[in-house]
């Protein structure tokens, strides 16, 4: 799905992403290091949002610099910038839609199915995105996301924002859609239980390198707890 | 300019005495200052947020807000506008106790004014009811005076006159300045909690336009362009100011050119009638939308049908603005022709330049702050820019004029218009190439708040 050859960024001399070589193909692949191991970036590089030194990526055998169907079937959401801010919602997941040529019926029922996770906080709020909290707005990226029906989902920091019931919920929607439709997942965090938990495959980063490239297993856990020990 | 201010009066009018003249402006001054405040000075609130959880007295942080609504244009302009004369002409005519007594006057209503609108603003903020009674207030003055019920003027004139013969007068105005600067002080101190400062947003209703869906994802995008500008401060004040714009035709056509066919200046003035907001939005095309470019060129948008879309809402409003300056055809009929050729000029080249510039722009832009002595997102580009507009305008017209005649000139800046109209999709391709090719610089510079 996506390959990663001979990738470099350094920002004022600083590198940020290094990696040789990187093969993701399916399955929930998680991405864990400090800060300023270069998660983000990573991401940035896969949805050209940002320009890479040297190296290249394709997205099914085609570089993501230079054609755009990879748009059809990605969808990303790293911060508040992926969201339209002065939109409400449901604009929001409508306007989406339409990218998608999905109609304003597929999404109302689309949405039907979130409403657990949006706990009755997100739609018909009153509210333009820019005044939901945080974790509303990370739960209105995530399902403006998956109502794209991508075949690659990048989600970074995904738990960060969120309750301890809705963290939970998300896991479950992880894990479903990937056995369902699968999809390739593709997630950063720094909450290791729940990395271990869902994630087929580890990637742990150290100054932009991937140091190692985990299959999860029972020991998962303790090996990473090890190594982010002081 | 308040130096001249003395030459100024003397010049608009003649007849009178330039001291009865300041005199029976300066209450004016203060009355529009009132409004103008109102509607374009800022509340400092939200600066303090940090502070009010760290270890600093409350009374402080409010003696601090105060201090800080000083640091405005607003209490500046003033001092510059009417110091000069109090210092020069008064004291030449009435004595120094007499121009001290302006200047303390004058300096009394700056904070005066300065006070009272910031706690009117942060009534407004609780309840509407403050702003509807405002208007009220201002509109009822604006009426008696303009009907002539009573004089604003006059009864400037009668007060500072009094304070040209009793300069202690004065003290009248520091007691009105130190009363509004208590009222203020009083209402923040029993109000300083986030909750009241930070206006409670109302309630947000989803709306579609049903007639953009026909146009397809370039109609959905133009859609968020529109509500963009319809529902962020600095787009929508744009907007009006461009409205407002529409009505410089009166300045800018000057009969004189029509009898002489000086129909370059005509042409200039139609190109920014028809174009203004062109030229305010297309500036910024890309930079409006800095907050959120990161998700816009990551999500299922193809950079053609984007910068289709971009075509299209440019166009949409510079065909309104034309439109709307169609009017001035009753004035005289040369300015339509006139105005169809800038109408061209604007949609098929103002609005490549305004795109191809865009992709240089790095910075992004505050969509939330007003647009009025905003610099922020201006550089040399945006200077550049203007001129550019300027010079490929004169570069089409003049050879044509000087050669021919001014007519020729006009035709043909309306041809080329029409012809790189024709070109446009040839242009998307290129333009969308660009913005492919500089799309990371531009991120990068959005990404920097």
């Amino acid at each position: 799905m996506i390959t990663i050859n001979n990738i470099g960024k350094a920002y004022n001399g600083q590198i940020v992403v290094d990696i040789p070589q990187l093969q993701i193909e399916g399955g929930i692949v998680g991405l864990v290091g400090n800060n300023g191991a270069g998660k983000t970036t990573l991401f940035r590089l896969i949805l050209d949002l940002v320009k890479a030194d040297r190296g290249e990526i394709l997205s099914k055998e085609k570089p993501v610099t230079i054609q755009e169907e990879w748009k059809q079937y990605t969808a990303a959401y790293i911060d508040e910038g992926f969201l339209i801010h002065y939109l409400t919602p449901e604009e929001y997941f409508y306007f989406v839609g339409k990218l998608h040529n999905h109609s304003k019926a597929d999404v109302d029922e689309f949405l039907q199915t979130f409403d657990a996770f949006f706990d009755g906080t997100i739609l018909k709020s009153g509210k333009y995105i820019r005044d939901l909290s945080k974790g509303n707005q990370f739960k209105t990226g995530i399902a403006a996301c998956i109502l794209q029906e991508p075949e690659v989902l990048l989600i970074d920091e995904p738990f960060a924002n969120l309750d301890p019931s809705s963290q939970i919920r998300l896991k479950q929607m992880l894990k479903e859609l990937q056995e369902k439709k699968r999809m390739t997942i593709l997630i950063s965090s720094h909450d290791l239980n729940h990395i271990t938990d869902i994630c087929s495959r580890i990637l742990l980063m150290e100054k932009g390198k991937i140091i190692k490239d985990i299959e999860t297993s029972d020991d998962t856990l303790s090996e990473l707890e090890d190594y982010f020990k002081v | 300019m308040g130096i001249y201010l003395h030459s100024i009066l003397e010049e608009a009018f003649p007849e009178q005495d330039p001291v009865t003249v300041y005199c029976g402006l300066i209450l004016y001054f203060f009355l529009l200052d009132i409004f103008s405040r109102f509607l374009m000075q800022d509340l400092p609130t939200l600066v303090i947020q940090p502070y009010l959880v760290q270890n600093v007295k409350r009374s402080r942080l409010v003696q601090f807000l105060n201090l800080r609504s000083l640091v405005s244009f607003f209490n500046v302009f003033p001092l510059f506008l009417f110091i000069p004369f109090a210092l020069s002409t008064i004291k030449n005519q009435y004595g120094s106790s007499a121009s001290f007594a302006f200047v303390i006057t004058i300096i009394s209503l700056i904070l005066f004014n300065n006070f009272l609108v910031l706690f009117i603003k942060r009534k407004t903020v609780l309840s509407n009811w403050w702003m509807v009674g405002f208007f009220v207030v201002v509109l009822v003055l604006m009426a008696g005076d303009y009907f002539k019920i009573f004089s604003v003027q006059k009864l400037s004139a009668s007060v500072f006159g009094l304070l040209l013969s009793t300069p202690s007068f004065c003290i009248a105005f520091i007691v009105l300045a130190i009363g509004s600067y208590y009222n203020n002080t009083l209402y923040l101190k029993n109000n300083l909690y986030l909750d009241d400062l930070v206006k409670s947003p109302g309630h947000k209703a989803s709306s579609e336009y049903h007639w953009l869906q026909r146009f397809g994802n370039i109609g959905d995008l133009i859609a968020i362009d529109l509500k963009l500008i319809i529902r962020n401060k600095r787009p929508r004040s744009l907007l009006l100011l461009s409205c407002i714009f529409l009505l410089y035709g009166f300045l800018l056509y000057k009969p004189a050119y029509f009898d002489k066919d000086q129909l370059g200046s005509i042409l200039f003035g139609a190109i920014f009638i028809t174009g203004m907001f062109m030229m305010n939005y297309g500036q910024f095309l890309f930079a409006w939308q800095s907050t959120h470019f990161d998700g816009l060129m990551a999500s299922n948008v193809n950079l053609k049908t984007y910068i289709k879309s971009k075509f299209l809402l440019l166009t949409g409003f510079c065909t309104v603005a034309f439109l709307i300056s169609l009017l001035y055809g009753f004035m005289n009929w040369k300015i339509i022709p006139v105005q169809i050729a800038a109408y061209f000029f604007n949609i098929g080249i103002h609005s490549v330049i305004a795109a191809y510039i865009g992709t240089y722009n790095y910075k992004g832009l505050d969509l939330s702050k007003g647009s009025s002595f905003n610099f922020q997102g201006i550089g040399v580009a945006q200077w550049i820019y203007a001129l550019i507009i300027i010079l490929v305008g004169a570069i089409i017209y003049l050879p044509f004029a000087l050669l021919i005649s001014s007519w020729a000139g006009i035709s043909v800046v309306g041809i080329l218009g029409i012809i790189n109209l024709l070109l446009q999709d040839w242009w998307v391709d290129k333009i969308s190439l660009q913005l492919q090719k500089r799309k990371h610089k531009i991120l990068s510079g959005f990404r920097e708040k």
